[in-house]
């Protein structure tokens, strides 16, 4: 995949007499996104000796080929008439016929490559606000196409985020800038000119003005950065402002909150990152902090890990769990997880927050008097007092002393923060340390930014250069950014992406990706890791012959150096692989150049510096520094009418990452809402304000999903200081009432075709303010905005055998118990007991598979006793199947895959479906495709809503404005032993596997749809359009046409206003398909399914064959000298991602080899044990489908002094609701079972009736109900 | 024909009509128009108007060779055009993808499936009416048994576009056929869709069989008929004014093709009366097992709704209930635009038929409660779900009560001798009973996969233009097969209906027998 590939005259299939109007048009985009900007813009030498282009030129630059910034339509027929001609004659002789080059791997193939296999290189994701991931990066052939979590790292431990999965796409983004864009002033009479331009008329024009600020010591230079920490990036910036001393630098990131930083600088006398260590946590109370998500924190993906390891129970007698308790305004995925959740508005979190610092300081004897005087007072509720109370009882509880810890959320004040750092150290909590956060990160950008935008409209800056940053869009008053910043001469934004600061710069410069450059990051916890590129950047100029000419596209650190002056001997300027090496080498102590290359291969191999990883300080909390910060928290709630608004950040962040279509398409956590970013708000604050959702009622919030075809939320007004923005407003359960969440980044205006258009920008209603706005004003207009959701039903409707969960006192009580337990309905006809989880819920239980005939299925694993001689017995190699002798799968011949999937710990993060969408190449549909419900997702999160959930209460009774559990459910196709889908496809497209996978035939598939209908699991997805095969959002053929008639309605959306036209109802032959570059992420191993065709997960099973192919070569034999795969050996996409490791895949007959790891040493694998845990059990088993996937059963672990759910407590001494118990036996008469099952929907039967029909195969059943069916 | 039969004189008189009067329309409804004989010593007369054999022939031929009345060629028109326009949107489907049909990966069967199955439904009345009633001797099916065929193929026809179109690669279609390939692949037995392959195959052969076989003398009669024209006249009318070729020309080179040789001698008589009746022993089973095989596609499935065992006898009772529903909507409207069609169409044959419809509508009326029973009886939480928070309440209860309203309420009327009588009541129901039979399958299908077992894929369907275009579509096919049905093809068999007058009996009297009248 190289640009030699690409002879011109071939490339363009377009026009090669006289283009038509609407190939001109298609020809306009594809100009920009072109690989190598081939015809037109290989050099502007080539072009300037052409007399065609004299009429046109001005310097050397080719006119009005910017269509996509300002140009017109009349400009550009003009040169790109000329540049066809050009092209055609140019390129004569090969018109005749296609001339296409291939490059073998020929003479000298390059080392280590096998064509065909994948080569994984570790590198560094810098993320916002100082984020880092270490990653791995899978290529082939040279082009990345999945990013993993690199397993050295210490953030990632091999897992990743959902940024880190996306971040792959956005290197292939269509819509990223492919050359620098020149605004020429003095063309177009003086109106100014966009036009094409290459790197070296940037590095010509650069050498001649940057020299300028030599003399003014930098005065009147502003360079804007996004935050993050890079010690190369540390070092030019130390040497510009050197030798600048007068210019201005901003390290701007606007979702940041700055108070966490201000809190610990009151606490220690300096910033500092905090290093929890929640794995030995017993007692959490988080105050409105989102710890557990990686999106929301650098270290998040820690914080899942370890605090996953504290959930997950197994053994009843010496359950051990953490205990969480959150406070918090909205809804996050650590509320999610909580024990036992408060809603409440930031300032009574604050409120929250001071009580319950004053309750525990005087009590822990801190010596904090001057803190507790300091700290405001606040008039809380009884309720909420009990739950401080409560809860601060058990943070001091002496059994977990040390062990507990309370962690505060960004949007809280400083001076919360710096308190609660004393009751951290009161606590004497061994679960925090600190690290030296750097001044950039602690900075206060937003005010830096408002500074800045003021002076720069005074006019004291004539150049500001943008990198990475683009405050055209967000800046606090970005208006005024964006109109002084396109004023200046030495206006200039280096972005990989497209953005509304770059549409206003002089210089319009295409940087190079993470994945194209080198440079460096620095952890919070000190690690250095190298970025190191993965590919040649992808827009480099190219000569003649295909080859990159000239200067390439600069990194960040690569312009910020090259404006800095720094050079190389001959005067050219360094590259970042230089840059990189030469920050490296007094980090790395190297004393020689020798010296150094060892330790720096060494590094780019691991994509770390072995040693940085710091652990943190304690530093010792200054109590007046504290008091001092206390006495400036407020109190002031929002005026009665106007809300508190939380600005928190999503995926998009502040919008840099808004043209990634994965990251559009990713349900959103807690409401499942995709291509948009509502208001949410609580149902009941949105009826107070009549907010609610079109057909939406506040005792039935979600029926708008039923009542409309596109549900649709209604667009509000929301004013706050004299700032207005209008965002439609979603209801989100959980969210405290008086409070709207608002979600940056989206609203984009040119930011490429995914994002432009989609959502609303919210940004200008901050300012320059802090994260929480109080009081803003909220007035509704007559406008409704649809709104795609993946997830339409927010109630389990009391199916509480789907989703099982009790609470860790049932868990002890009962767990031990039932697994001894034989179940007395089954006995004489299955043999084998029940386990605890498989014993709860209705419905609950895997019938016997009784059947008439001598099925083959019934030999399945699940079928054996783990105690039986026979169940390790694996039978020699040699099972073949062919047409002649074949027989049905025989599930006792390893390896037979499995997975499991961990409620307990399952957060609901989404990595798992962004990670499945990469790695098997599915499609983003287009939100009106998902408003329909044909996301393509194959892994969903299925969440739900409950109220008292042991009450088995119907959807009607569920109080959604304040719901008592959150639950999430990880569902993707569960591989059923006997899988309803195989049996009626009636072409034999999904057939079973001897390894226990449903296989899906992509060729043999005709797509009746009958699987998918016959799936209770509804996990198939089907290809309705030809969702893959083309640009999403691109042109096509009648385009213009459309829009001629019925502007409103033509252009394309899918994503962006509700009325444009859904781009799939073209037909795909009028519809421009992807571009070479889009199709380079493809995974090659896992097919590009085309239209009219089923998919579903496939456990991965290129990585499965992949791994015993290795397996295979290697000679790997297990001890009965069976070809084996080690446990561990494959994993599937989701697994590999999931950052609280709740997804296990494996061998489930692998009982037998002994593995040693971080555990110590087991036996059998992973996935054998989860199944067998106690929490296992099937998901529908009912229907005797014999999912290979299990889950695990949710064991929350609530403080009974604060469960005050009758039903909840009486279901500690009966799980097994009434009737459930078949061991007890004595629930089965209780009164329940007397109402109307029936009509009365509360679901007292159970299984009752379940057991009546096996009744009738055994007298036995019938006896072990007793009483009950009397 | 000057005397008439003696059951005839009592079904004048019993209609209120005066012997040897010939009864003038429109007859009206308390009288009926003379084949209400309700008297048990009387047979009713199944041909009004004391037809002779001839007259049989002139009007059925006359269909078939005069010109229509000026509705037919509009009404030809329209039909076409919306058949036309069902086309281009089943074109605009192949091209662009089953995505321009409102389905989700909840509800992957929508109005495709839905279409299928109500067009399958109603094509089983011909054949219930051909063979069944054919073995059960019921002589009055011989009015409506040609119909009816027609009918069925049409309704075949429309039917098995569905699963043809419905799939996402159309193109891949011959898939589901067990054709010997190169890869060795063949269809799975075992999928009910397969089944339905060759079930609907089956019974559009055999329907295809029956009917053509039946047609056979009639087409042989309209050769005949138009060869003797010509040699009398040959200078008939032409095709068209310039052109010399004369229209019964061609007639008796196309029916004379299509009559294979027929030549009325006994001995085809008789080979074309065992094969009739070989036939219908034939497609007596058929009519049973293709509705029970398309009702498999759910039945056999593990989703509540549709794993039902009561669903094969229920499906078969729907599909007699809607054919006959249909077979009513066609032949009233054929009896009122051929007003000579109701000599041979009575009353009689509208009663029987809305009896069928009374019986069939309470044995579909019976399945829905027994749904209901067994979701309740089962304690199966999912199915009691389904039944009685999704179908009866859920957000596509209208649909189902409009199901219930149409199928089980309204057929109620035919308690009443005079709702079954009255022609505009008849229709009415038909029409409703046609509408509720499309319900029946759409409720059946869609409400049972919108809310399947796990509430979180829980998604609406939305039906979009290009479902309605295929649907209306598909009713312009129909139409426009029956109009050219009824303007070519011989409408009635004839010489069964003659078979059925009271001439044909030996007991007649005008025939030139006396031992009718010297036996009593």
């Amino acid at each position: 995949m190289s640009k030699a590939d690409q002879c011109p005259s071939t490339v363009h299939e377009g026009p090669k007499h006289k283009p038509s109007k609407q190939e001109l048009s298609r020809e306009r985009r594809s100009l920009l996104s072109s690989v190598s900007g081939k015809v037109a813009w290989r050099s502007s030498d080539e072009i300037a000796d052409t007399p065609q282009f004299r009429d046109f030129l001005e310097r050397e630059f080719p006119a009005g080929i910017t269509e996509l910034f300002t140009g017109s339509r009349r400009t550009f027929m003009k040169v790109m008439g000329a540049s066809v001609a050009l092209a055609g004659a140019a390129t004569l002789p090969g018109c005749r016929r296609p001339d296409h080059k291939i490059l073998p791997y020929s003479a000298t193939p390059p080392e280590d490559i096998i064509p065909g296999k994948p080569l994984f290189y570790a590198t560094t994701l810098p993320l916002p606000r100082g984020g880092v991931e270490g990653v791995l990066v899978e290529t082939h052939e040279g082009r990345p196409t999945k990013i993993e979590g690199n397993p050295l790292h210490p953030i990632n431990r091999g897992k990743s985020s959902v940024l880190a999965q996306a971040s792959v796409l956005s290197l292939y983004d269509p819509d990223r800038l492919k050359a620098p864009v020149y605004f020429n002033r003095k063309r177009n009479n003086g109106a100014g000119e966009r036009v094409l331009a290459t790197w070296d008329d940037f590095v010509t024009w650069g050498k001649d003005y940057f020299p300028k600020f030599d003399k003014s010591q930098g005065a009147g230079l502003a360079i804007i950065v996004d935050k993050k920490s890079s010690p190369t990036r540390d070092a030019i910036k130390a040497s510009l402002l050197k030798k600048w001393p007068k210019a201005t630098w901003v390290a701007y990131d606007s979702t940041e909150s700055v108070h966490a930083a201000a809190g610990s600088k009151a606490a220690f006398g300096a910033p500092m990152h905090d290093l929890i260590d929640f794995s030995k946590a017993k007692v959490v109370l988080s105050l409105d902090r989102n710890f557990l998500d990686a999106n929301a924190e650098p270290r998040g993906l820690v914080h899942a890990r370890d605090f996953a390891s504290t959930r997950r129970v197994e053994d009843p007698t010496t359950a051990d769990m953490s205990r969480l308790y959150v406070i918090e305004s909205g809804l996050s995925l650590t509320g999610g997880q909580a024990d036992h959740r408060l809603r409440a508005a930031p300032s009574k979190v604050v409120a929250l927050a001071c009580e319950l610092a004053k309750f525990m300081l005087p009590k822990l004897g801190a010596g904090a008097d001057a803190v507790v005087a300091a700290l405001p007072s606040a008039t809380i509720s009884d309720s909420e007092r009990k739950f401080i109370e409560e809860c601060a009882k058990d943070l001091m509880d002496g059994a977990k002393k040390g062990a507990t810890i309370v962690v505060a959320g960004e949007h809280l004040p400083a001076g919360v923060h710096a308190a609660v750092h004393a009751i951290n150290q009161a606590l004497a909590t061994t679960l925090v340390k600190f690290a030296t956060m750097s001044d950039e990160l602690a900075s206060d950008s937003r005010a830096a930014m408002a500074t800045l935008t003021a002076d720069l409209k005074a006019g004291k800056y004539d150049t500001v250069i943008c990198v990475g940053t683009n405050p055209a869009y967000d800046a606090p008053d970005a208006k005024a950014f964006a109109d002084a910043f396109a004023k200046l001469e030495g206006s200039i934004a280096l972005s990989v992406g497209q953005s509304e600061t770059t549409a206003a710069a002089t210089w319009a410069l295409n940087g190079t990706h993470y994945l194209e450059s080198w440079g460096d990051a620095l952890a919070v916890d000190g690690t250095i890791s190298p970025i190191q590129p993965m590919i040649a950047p992808l827009y480099a100029a190219i000569d003649a012959a295909g080859n990159p000419t000239g200067q390439a596209p600069m990194s960040d650190i690569e312009l910020l150096a090259f404006i800095a002056g720094d050079r190389r001997a001959d005067g050219t300027a360094r590259d970042g692989f230089e840059l990189v090496r030469a920050t490296w080498k007094s980090k790395l102590n190297a004393k020689s150049d020798a010296d150094f290359e060892k330790p720096w291969k060494r590094a780019l191999h691991d994509g770390l510096v072995a040693g940085t990883t710091g652990t943190g300080a304690t530093p010792k909390v200054n109590l007046a520094g504290v008091a001092a910060a206390a006495k400036d928290i407020k109190l002031d709630a929002a005026p009665a009418g106007q809300l508190e608004a939380v600005v928190r950040a999503g995926w998009m962040h502040d919008g840099r990452f808004a043209n990634i279509t994965w990251l559009q398409e990713l349900p959103q956590f807690g409401t499942s809402v995709t291509w948009d970013n509502p208001a949410l708000l609580s149902p009941k604050t949105a009826a107070d304000l009549g907010l609610l959702p079109a057909s939406a009622t506040l005792e039935e919030p979600n029926t708008m999903y039923t009542k409309e075809k596109y549900p649709a939320g209604r667009v509000a007004e929301f004013e706050f200081a004299g700032r207005k923005v209008t965002c439609a407003c979603w209801i989100l359960p959980g969210v405290a009432d008086g409070v709207v969440i608002l979600t940056p980044g989206y609203g984009r205006t040119n930011g490429g075709l995914a994002c432009d258009g989609v959502g609303f920008d919210i940004g200008s209603l901050r300012g320059d303010a802090s994260s929480v706005l109080s009081g803003v004003k909220v007035t509704a207009t007559a406008d409704y905005h649809a709104i795609a959701s993946t997830q339409n039903h927010w109630s389990l409707e009391g199916r509480t055998a789907i989703v099982r969960a009790v609470d860790l006192q049932t868990y002890t009580k009962f767990a031990g118990e039932a697994m001894k337990d034989n179940d007395e309905i089954y006995a004489g006809i299955a043999a084998g007991s029940l386990n605890f989880a498989e014993k709860l819920g209705e419905l609950s239980h895997t019938p016997p598979n009784v059947s008439s005939y001598d099925n083959p299925y019934n030999r399945s694993a699940a079928d054996l006793n783990p105690n039986d001689p026979n169940y390790n017995k694996i039978p020699a190699r040699g099972h073949k199947l062919n047409s002649k002798t074949a027989q049905p799968p025989n599930f006792a011949i390893g390896p037979q895959w499995g997975m499991t999937i961990d409620l307990s710990t399952c957060t609901g993060c989404g990595a798992c479906t962004i990670a499945c969408q990469a790695e098997n190449n599915i499609p983003v549909v287009g939100k009106k495709e998902v408003a329909k419900g044909r996301e393509l997702h194959w892994i969903r999160v299925d969440r739900y809503f409950a109220g008292d959930y042991y009450n088995y209460k119907d959807s009607a009774s569920i109080n959604y404005n304040e719901p008592e559990y959150i639950f999430h459910q990880p569902v993707a196709c569960v591989h059923c032993e006997n899988a309803p889908c195989e049996v009626v496809c009636p072409v034999n497209a999904t057939v079973h596997g001897n390894e226990g996978h449903n296989y899906m035939v992509y060729n043999r598939c005709i797509g009746t749809r009958y699987c998918a209908n016959n799936c209770p699991y509804k996990v198939r997805r089907y290809n309705f359009f030809e969702y893959g095969l083309h640009k999403f959002n691109g042109d096509y053929v009648g385009k213009d046409l459309i829009e001629s008639i019925a502007p409103d309605r033509g252009g394309i959306s899918g994503s962006g206003t509700h009325n444009k036209i859904n781009p799939n109802l073209i037909p795909p032959r009028l519809r421009e398909k992807l571009d070479e570059i889009e199709r380079m992420q493809k995974n090659p191993d896992v097919t590009v399914r085309m239209r009219g065709v089923m998919e579903k997960c496939s456990y991965c099973i290129q990585r499965t064959n992949a791994a015993k192919i290795e397996t295979r070569l290697q000679d790997l034999k297990s001890p009965l000298g069976t070809s084996w795969v080690p446990d561990g050996f494959v994993q599937s996409a989701c697994q590999q991602a999931c950052p609280s490791d709740a997804i296990i895949f494996g061998d489930i007959l692998d009982t037998t080899h002994e593995y040693k790891d971080a555990d110590g040493t087991r036996k059998g694998s992973r996935v054998h044990a989860a199944r067998l845990s106690r929490r296992s059990y099937l998901l529908l088993g009912y229907l005797n489908t014999r999912p290979r996937t299990s889950h695990l059963l949710k064991v929350s672990n609530p403080n009974p002094a604060l469960v005050t759910n009758e039903h909840r407590r009486a279901a500690w001494d009966h799980p097994f609701h009434d009737g459930g118990s078949h061991g007890g036996g004595d629930g089965h008469g209780n009164g329940g079972n007397k109402e109307h099952a029936f009509f009365d929907e509360r679901r007292k039967r159970e299984d009752k009736g379940y057991a009546l029909s096996l009744g009738v195969l055994s007298s036995k059943a019938a006896s072990a109900i007793g009483g009950g069916l009397a | 024909m000057s005397t008439l039969h003696p059951d005839e004189a009592s079904a004048r008189r019993l209609a209120g009509l005066p012997t040897g009067e010939l009864p003038t329309y429109p007859v009206a409804p308390g009288t009926g128009d003379g084949s209400l004989v309700d008297d048990p010593a009387v047979r009713a007369p199944l041909v009004l108007n004391n037809r002779s054999f001839h007259d049989i022939t002139e009007i059925v031929c006359g269909y078939a060779e005069k010109p229509p009345g000026r509705w037919w060629l509009p009404t030809f028109m329209m039909a076409f055009t919306i058949a036309q326009l069902g086309g281009l949107f089943i074109g605009y489907l192949v091209i662009t993808g089953i995505g321009t049909w409102g389905m989700n990966n909840a509800v992957d069967w929508a109005w495709d499936i839905t279409n299928f199955v109500f067009w399958i439904g109603i094509g089983h009345a011909g054949t219930l009416i051909s063979a069944i009633l054919c073995l059960l001797k019921q002589k009055w099916r011989t009015a409506v048994n040609r119909s009816a065929e027609a009918m069925t193929i049409f309704a075949v026809i429309c039917a098995a576009t569905f699963p043809g179109i419905h799939i996402g690669r159309q193109w891949m279609a011959w898939f589901l056929f067990p054709i010997p390939n190169s890869n060795a692949i063949w269809p799975n037995f075992k999928s009910p869709l397969l089944w339905d392959v060759f079930a609907v195959s089956t019974y559009g052969t055999v329907s295809a069989l029956f009917w053509y076989m039946g047609m056979i003398p009639d087409f042989a009669t309209l050769r005949d008929r138009a060869d003797l024209r010509l040699r009398r006249n040959p200078e008939g009318p032409r095709v068209l004014p310039f052109l010399p070729i004369r229209t019964d020309a061609i007639r008796a080179y196309v029916y004379g093709f299509l009559a294979l040789g027929w030549r009325f001698s006994s001995r085809h008589w008789i080979r074309y009366e065992k094969a009739y009746l070989i036939l219908a022993g034939i497609s007596t089973p058929l009519v049973l097992s293709v509705h029970s095989i398309v009702s498999f596609d759910f039945a056999t499935s593990v989703m509540p709704g549709w794993h039902t065992t009561i669903f094969p006898p229920y499906f078969v009772a729907g599909a007699i209930f809607g054919g006959f529903a249909m077979v009513l909507l066609l032949l009233i409207p054929s009896r009122e635009l051929f007003p000579n069609m109701k000599d041979l169409i009575t009353l009689r044959h509208i009663e029987n038929m809305a009896k069928i419809l009374l019986a069939t509508g309470m044995m579909v009326g019976f399945a829905y409660g027994m749904e209901f029973f067994i979701a309740w009886y089962s304690a199966n939480q999912y199915e009691a779900y389904l039944f009685a928070n999704v179908r009866a309440r859920g957000p596509y209860a209208w649909a189902y009560w409009t199901m219930i309203f149409c199928n089980v309420v309204s057929p109620q009327v035919f308690w009443f001798r005079w709702a079954r009588q009255t022609v505009p009541v008849v229709f009415v129901v038909s029409f409703l009973v046609t509408i509720g039979m499309w319900f029946e399958r759409f409720v059946i299908i869609v409400t049972s996969l919108h809310r399947a077992f796990l509430p979180g894929e829980w998604h609406m369907f939305w039906p979009t233009a290009v479902d309605i275009g295929i649907f209306v579509g598909s009713c312009g096919v129909f139409l426009t097969l029956f109009l050219l049905f009824l303007r070519f093809l011989p409408v009635f068999a004839m010489a069964e209906v003659k078979a059925v007058l009271p001439q044909a009996s030996p007991h007649h009297h005008g025939n030139g027998h006396d031992h009718g009248k010297a036996g009593h």
